[in-house]
């Protein structure tokens, strides 16, 4: 009796092993962000108002199509954030995108791009564009140091 | 238990497994991909001051004398002065490019919506306080200017060119 509960679990564990390697790859394909780490510096103010927004539209994702009507959502985490983040998908070939997306620490995950598509072995891309907005009453991040986000993407069905 | 029943359940066990192999999404809140990269965010120290008119012209002329009086004076207030600073512990500076005016005029802020009027100044070659405490705020101000002559100073004319400045308190 007990080799037999011994074997079950040795090929379990093979196949859980097997089951994340296996995995990984295929999530690596199904969505990408392409343009690596950025950095958004905001250097102009208005006298009497705010400083100027920041953007970048360096980045692009690249998703997979898949057997069900899918959509992409966005977090971040950003411990102490202290200026506003915002990120938009334009240029979507693929699924309809979402209205600008807020990026605040600690909060869920937010439709950026819906209505993916399903049917064919084809890749979509957007690109990411990023906006800072900050006060003159937020601060500088020289004395109060930068803002490092760490934002994620997951592709999911809808 | 039986050999049976342990048979069975260690195959519903690997067929989980298999299925987690197999179809991954179905296992995982169907989940198909993710990825991330940083976003780092910097805010440089910047501090912006202007004023919304670029020139004032004052006069001062047999309307502004009262007879046995030497002084006479007129006083101007259209201009406005907005500025913003990120940083902490801030103040403005005021100065003058006249170094040795031939008649007096003086500045001082009206109606602040943030800081503290260090009160009335008179503009010379040197930077002067004008308004304290205006750390990372943005903010406004009338400009009241008051320009003095005595009678016995005779005629002419001062020039200046009057610079506005934020830096440490």
């Amino acid at each position: 009796m007990k080799p037999l509960i011994s074997k079950g679990i040795r090929l379990g564990g093979i196949c859980a092993v097997l089951g994340i390697l296996a995995a990984r790859p295929a999530e690596a394909q199904a969505l990408r962000v392409n343009g690596g780490s950025i950095t958004l510096t905001m250097t102009t103010g208005v006298a009497g108002a705010t400083l100027v927004d920041v953007q970048n539209t360096t980045c692009t994702l690249r998703y997979r199509r898949q057997s069900r009507i899918s959509k992409i959502t966005v977090s971040t985490s950003c411990p102490g954030q202290k200026f506003a983040l915002r990120v938009l998908a334009t240029n979507v070939s693929d699924g309809v995108a979402a209205p600008e997306v807020t990026l605040q620490d600690g909060n869920p995950s937010i439709d950026l791009v819906t209505s993916i598509p399903t049917s064919g072995f084809r890749n979509g891309n957007c690109t990411l564009r990023y906006t800072v907005s900050a006060t003159f009453e937020d601060g500088n991040s020289t004395e109060l140091g930068n803002d490092v986000h760490s934002v994620s993407y997951t592709l999911q069905a809808q | 238990m039986t050999q049976n029943r342990l048979t069975s359940r260690i195959s519903v066990g690997t067929a989980l497994v298999l299925l987690t192999v197999l179809f991954p999404p179905f296992c995982r809140a169907q989940v198909y991909g993710t990825g991330s990269h940083t976003v780092t965010i910097i805010v440089q120290p910047i501090s912006t001051i202007r004023t919304n008119i670029g020139a004032v012209n004052m006069s001062i002329t047999g309307a502004n004398a009262v007879a046995g009086v030497d002084a006479m004076s007129v006083s101007d207030q259209t201009t406005t002065l907005l500025w913003g600073t990120n940083s902490s512990l801030q103040k403005i500076v005021v100065n003058s490019s006249l170094v040795s005016p031939l008649y007096t005029l003086k500045l001082l802020a009206v109606g602040l919506t943030s800081g503290a009027a260090s009160g009335e100044v008179i503009l010379s070659g040197s930077a002067q306080d004008f308004v304290l405490n205006i750390g990372r705020t943005s903010g406004s101000c009338a400009l009241r200017y008051t320009a003095v002559a005595l009678a016995s100073q005779g005629t002419g004319s001062d020039l200046h060119a009057i610079t506005f400045t934020i830096q440490t308190q």
